[in-house]
């Protein structure tokens, strides 16, 4: 099911719709954020120098550190009284980040979280379980809105208290399962310990993940964990939260809601736009929000772009899944690396857990990469040796997919941390990290 | 005749074996024997219990991986070059073996030697054979 005929719009009625709202959204900038009129001078541009999808690429990026530098109500575009929902990033070094929301940006959003769980396959016949944190993030209020939109039912669960979890999910008998991929796959551990299986005790069908970066290893191991359909969906709060994309039942990548996004890929070194199709840093710029407008918003997620007709019926373009993040690849030894490409490989292993955590250091002037995985399989305890496979089958394909040569921990199950919203992979204690 | 065997594996950290036994004594189970050798990051300790079955679950629900296997036991002669005689035994018919380690029941003067090699049955038979007392697992369990 489609929820919006605004998800199936030519190409060129698409572009008419952006163009009109870009100039829009700029001349909201321009008139009543400061750093706006300031930025465009200094790049000497007005804002009727914005007119066409060509004129974006003349308009200064925005970064992470702009809401930093005008923490915390510096960049929005409205008074005060027109604010009727903050939220705010997890702020991890620092001040966090501060968003902010009008009446009609709440209906946005609202609208497009509909289209989103729509397309991931939730009816007004689903009980939707929303497993992320309530709270500043906007996560649970975002997805819980839409689900609501659509006539689900929806359980305000919020993150943590796992075995509770499961328990309203039997008793309640949730079919959809909201949340970051790693929660999802720590809560069927936890149902198996209670005794549960989540695949036949439980009528979770749907899973609708994000909040973090996942692979298709990780959906694999939560479609066979759960016996559900997965979906990934993307958002970041500095541009609504979640909402910004999502998949449909074709998992051909994410489409992108176009009517209130554009989308450009970058080489983020360069800066330069890249074509259909190209990796690199994904750019936004939403097009529809009053209450804190942003003009090239650079989300620092690598992927690429692809507008070919998908085969639900559909003409927004798709991103691919997110292969990683300017700022989290890692350099080891001259070798660009991605977590999430070590994911996949550890994840391809059988007799290791799905948790996994890796630690970057420097041995004199080398980078030495340690990787801590769990053991499952207890059929290699007959001997020593096939403990040791274990460990060199791991370094092996490690070097083999990747060229890093790393040394791998196998610790008891259940000892490395787990996560309840985004799980932190990788400890780098390189200098200067 | 073979006896049941515990497998866990541990890491090599403060307080893993204390935590191991720890999970035993609180369901009453008695260790008759216990081996670990030389790890550096981690190992396998290897057990044998009076209840392995029960032993199995316990530790499974504390979340230890761990595995039942079987592993001959048996009492050698107290005179010189009885354990050479039982090695060369399983050497002449190609049978290899994997680990040893040796534990000591009481009431008996002599310790009883475990070990693990590829072929089970044939190695049971052929030490019987050349009339090595092999323990059966009741020895093993009764206190």
């Amino acid at each position: 099911m489609i929820w919006s005929k605004d998800e199936t719009l030519e190409r060129e009625q698409f572009s008419e719709i952006q163009e009109r709202r870009l100039s829009e959204t700029v001349n909201r900038a321009y008139n009543n954020v400061p750093h706006y009129k300031r930025r465009l001078n200094e790049a000497g541009l007005e804002p009727g120098d914005i007119k066409t999808l060509e004129d974006l690429a003349k308009l200064p990026f925005t970064v992470k550190d702009d809401l930093r530098a005008n923490y915390p109500f510096g960049l929005f575009a409205i008074p005060q009284k027109e604010v009727v929902r903050y939220h705010a990033s997890s702020g991890t070094t620092g001040k966090p980040t501060v968003v902010g929301y009008t009446k009609n940006d709440l209906a946005t959003w609202t609208e497009l979280i509909a289209r989103m769980v729509t397309m991931a396959g939730v009816t007004a016949h689903d009980i939707a379980q929303v497993s992320f944190g309530y709270g500043l993030f906007t996560g649970a209020f975002g997805l819980h809105q839409g689900l609501e939109q659509v006539g689900a039912a929806v359980i305000p669960m919020s993150s943590g208290n796992t075995e509770k979890q499961i328990m309203i999910m039997k008793d309640f008998g949730t079919t959809a399962l909201i949340g970051t991929p790693s929660y999802g796959l720590h809560m069927a551990e936890i149902a198996r310990d209670m005794g549960i299986d989540p695949k036949k005790d439980l009528k979770v069908r749907l899973g609708l993940f994000g909040g973090e970066g996942s692979t298709e290893a990780m959906r694999r191991e939560l479609n066979e964990a759960w016996g559900m359909f997965a979906t990934e969906n993307y958002g970041m709060s500095e541009l609504i939260g979640p909402g910004v994309s999502g998949e449909c039942q074709c998992l051909k990548g994410m489409h992108i809601f176009e009517d209130h996004f554009i989308p450009e890929i970058i080489n983020p070194d360069t800066g330069k736009v890249l074509g259909a199709g190209e990796t690199g840093e994904l750019i936004i710029t939403p097009i529809t929000k009053e209450a804190l407008p942003l003009l090239r918003y650079r989300t620092k997620d690598i992927t690429s772009l692809h507008y070919e007709k998908c085969e639900c019926g559909r003409t927004t373009v798709r991103m691919a899944k997110i292969q990683g993040r300017t700022d989290d690849m890692l350099i080891l030894g001259g070798v660009n690396v991605f977590p999430s490409q070590i994911e996949e490989v550890l994840f391809n292993i059988s007799g290791i857990g799905p948790h996994y955590q890796i630690k970057v250091y420097k041995k004199g002037y080398l980078d030495r990469i340690e990787i801590d995985v769990e053991l499952i399989d207890e059929d290699l305890l007959d001997s020593f040796t096939l403990l040791e496979n274990l460990n060199q089958t791991i370094r092996i394909k490690l070097r083999t997919v990747l060229g890093i040569d790393a040394k791998v921990n196998l610790h008891e199950p259940r000892t490395l941390v787990r996560s309840q919203g985004k799980a932190k992979r990788v400890i780098d204690l390189r200098e200067g990290k | 005749m073979l006896i049941k065997q515990l497998s866990v594996f541990i890491e090599n950290k403060k307080g893993t074996l204390a935590n191991l036994t720890g999970a035993l004594v609180k369901n009453n189970l008695d260790i008759r024997a216990i081996a670990v050798f030389d790890t550096n990051e981690f190992g396998i300790v290897r057990l044998v219990v009076d209840n392995p079955d029960k032993a199995l679950s316990v530790l499974k629900k504390e979340g230890f991986i761990a595995k039942l296997s079987r592993v001959i036991a048996i009492e050698p002669e107290d005179t010189p070059g009885s354990l050479n005689r039982i090695f060369n035994i399983l050497s002449e018919h190609d049978i290899s073996i994997d680990y040893i380690y040796s534990f000591v029941m009481r009431l008996h003067e002599l310790p009883y030697i475990a070990f693990k090699v590829d072929k089970l049955e044939k190695a049971v038979e052929i030490l019987t054979a050349n009339g090595i007392n092999v323990v059966n697992s009741e020895e093993i369990r009764g206190k």
